[in-house]
């Protein structure tokens, strides 16, 4: 209780002192400022990276694995990998009937070519083979027309389903449907376009960018070695709960489809947005920790102020700590009152930062990415200025503290 | 004052300090300084007591012992039946806010705040709740015949009303002593003489008062006076009423 009082106390002391010293006290706060946004808009940078990220990978679904024959994100040694027979067709048939409608199976095969419409021409733009089970496994559906049905996959029928980028760049605002592009040199019928998925995230996949057709017409026109080569089984669990269990499973499963005896590694891979994520995850979290060393330099630069002013403010005071002791001021008492007194500079440094930075990721989340300021970005900042106002003020606080009463009072 | 009026009820039979050959050294580097060479005095409650002495006649040290800002290199100080040398630096605090009240030749009163919150604060140093130091402020600065300034700050007052807010100030924790060094030093003699009608009220009041001064016009006040030289006591002496 008594405590609590002195506390009271010394932050009513605190306050006084800096209205009696209006400019000096806004001139330290700035360099308190200019630290926390720094510190927090590193923080909302990293929170907005994951964000984009997060939407970019959206299509590719949580509750999806994807059987390839390589890993998306290589780890170790190249060379262990691309010996890896192909995955073809067949294995995909196959996995399909082992795991009996316990999931729902997709096979794609996909290669880069150049469409053309009319005198419109698109190169290198991403053609993607599959069947009508496209639209089960990934969220994406089609914005106007329809998505490729059975029947367009058994009967090998020449259409097309075109990604939002593609319709732009090929057609303009003209209405796609029902019109003829070519793929490579085989013609194609526009029956749909996706809506938009995005994806292009720092030069990922842009999923905008890509023609599905169905995937016998995919081996028709463009080989792939009658579908021998280059598949992807895409695996859809019923639930995101499933999707552990249903990943042993297809490991299983895919193993026995490989003919692997129990000694030999897999010579396929196993892909899901949890490894994307985990990857992302790493990079980002080396990007943060150093985005934060360098911000907080500029915090503790900002820091050396304050504790440089509380030395001022402790010299020109000395007059004033020896009154104070000659009434009765505790060492301590003098010690509260001056870290309070830097405390509440760098507080209120700290929530002009804390708007400064709020106004700056608003603009930032209209402008550039997707970025929020989260309560606990808000909470370590408030806790951050708080604790650099307590370092800062200490040495001072304590040189104050410790003054000769005598000396003290004489000091003109 | 409750304490005030036991006083009245008993005076001059309890002392309220005592010091006993009392030497205090100050270590200048190469030399050293005696600044007080074994003074023993002894002061009672509700006394009204002048300490003189030329300029190094060590009547700052002794003032500074006194008031426990300073400790004696040796000897004892005791004051109402405590021991002050061996204290640590916060016990030293506290009976400097409990037990004396300083009444400086400069005023020394803190320049930003208000003369209320001056005068309040060594009530907060005290740990005493707001309503009570609000209504004790208040009583004591109507006391020195400054309750329309409460508002003020220092330096919009003139130097006669500055010392009747130090006087306030000393009051307001009950001290035992006051200590007023050289409490006129900075006044004119009209504005001198009220400021010693105050401290003679105090002392008609029951409270014990110290006087350090160089004018024989203003010790004339004191009931007794107490002469230094060299650091050692050349006369202490009643003063005859004028």
């Amino acid at each position: 209780m008594r405590v609590l009082r002195d506390i009271v106390e010394a932050f009513r002391i605190a306050l006084y002192a800096m209205r009696a010293n209006k400019a000096r006290g806004a001139l330290t706060t700035l360099g308190i400022i200019i630290g926390i946004v720094a510190v927090i808009l590193t923080m909302t940078a990293a929170n907005g990276l994951q964000n984009t990220f997060r939407q970019s990978f959206a299509s590719v679904g949580a509750d999806v694995i994807y059987v390839s024959r390589m890993p998306w994100v290589i780890q170790g040694d190249f060379f262990l990998y691309r010996n890896r027979p192909q995955l073809d067709l067949k294995m995909a048939a196959e996995l399909e009937s082992r795991l009996r409608g316990k999931a729902i199976v997709n096979p794609t095969m996909d290669t880069g070519r150049d469409v053309k419409y009319r005198s419109e021409t698109q190169s290198g733009l991403r053609i993607i083979g599959t069947t009508e089970k496209q639209s089960l496994v990934a969220s994406a559906q089609p914005e106007i027309g329809r998505f490729l049905n059975e029947f367009d996959v058994t009967y090998k029928k020449n259409v097309c389903v075109i990604g939002t980028d593609v319709r732009d760049a090929l057609f303009g605002s003209a209405n796609p449907l029902n019109q003829s592009i070519n793929i490579g040199r085989t013609r194609f019928r526009v029956i749909g376009v996706m809506e938009k998925q995005g994806g292009s995230f720092l030069g990922g996949p842009n999923f905008d960018r890509q023609i599905y057709i169905p995937i016998t017409s995919y081996v028709k026109a463009f080989g792939g070695q009658h579908g021998r080569q280059g598949v992807d089984i895409a695996v859809k669990a019923p639930s995101k709960e499933a999707l552990e269990e249903l990943e042993f499973e297809v490991m299983g499963e895919m193993r026995k489809i490989r003919k692997l005896r129990p000694t030999q590694d897999d010579n396929f891979s196993i892909n899901k947005l949890d490894t994307l994520v985990g990857a992302f995850n790493n990079v980002m979290g080396v990007v943060l920790l150093v985005g934060l060393l360098v911000t907080s330099i500029s915090l503790f630069v900002g820091g050396v102020g304050v504790m440089n002013i509380m030395f001022v403010s402790v010299t020109e005071r000395t007059r004033e700590i020896g009154i104070r002791k000659s009434i009765g001021a505790k060492p301590y008492s003098i010690l509260l009152q001056f870290l309070f007194e830097s405390a509440s500079i760098c507080l209120l440094g700290g929530t002009i930062g804390i708007v400064v930075a709020s106004i700056l990721t608003a603009v930032i989340n209209k402008v550039l990415m997707p970025a929020s300021v989260s309560f606990l970005i808000l909470f370590l900042a408030v806790a951050v200025s708080i604790a650099v106002g307590v370092v800062a003020g200490l040495v001072p606080a304590i040189r104050g503290s410790r003054l000769n009463p005598i000396e003290a009072l004489r000091y003109e | 004052m409750t304490r005030a009026s036991e006083d009245l009820r008993q005076p001059d039979t309890v002392a309220a300090l005592s010091l006993r050959d009392v030497v205090k050294t100050y270590d200048m580097g190469t030399i050293q300084v005696q600044a007080l060479r074994g003074v023993s005095l002894d002061i009672a409650r509700n006394e009204y007591v002048s300490i003189m002495g030329p300029s190094g006649s060590g009547k700052s040290t002794l003032m500074h012992v006194i008031g426990c800002l300073d400790v004696p290199t040796s000897g004892t100080y005791t004051l109402e039946g405590q021991t002050v040398a061996d204290m640590s630096e916060n016990q030293l605090a506290e009976i400097r806010n409990e037990m004396i009240g300083f009444v400086f030749q400069t005023f020394n009163l803190i320049p930003r705040v208000s003369i209320f919150q001056n005068v309040e604060l060594p009530m907060i140093y005290a740990g005493i709740s707001r309503g009570e130091r609000r209504r004790r402020a208040t009583a004591a600065i109507e006391r020195v015949g400054l309750a329309d300034r409460m508002k003020h700050k220092p330096n919009e007052l003139s130097g006669g009303q500055r010392q009747r807010v130090a006087i306030a100030r000393a009051l307001v924790c009950n001290p035992s002593i006051i200590l007023a060094d050289e409490p006129t030093g900075n006044l004119d003699s009209k504005t001198g003489a009220e400021i010693m009608g105050i401290l003679d009220g105090l002392h008609d009041e029951g409270q014990t008062i110290i006087l350090v001064t160089h004018e024989d016009y203003i010790a004339q006040h004191a009931r007794r006076t107490i002469r230094l030289r060299d650091g050692v006591i050349e006369s202490d002496e009643e003063v005859r009423a004028s």
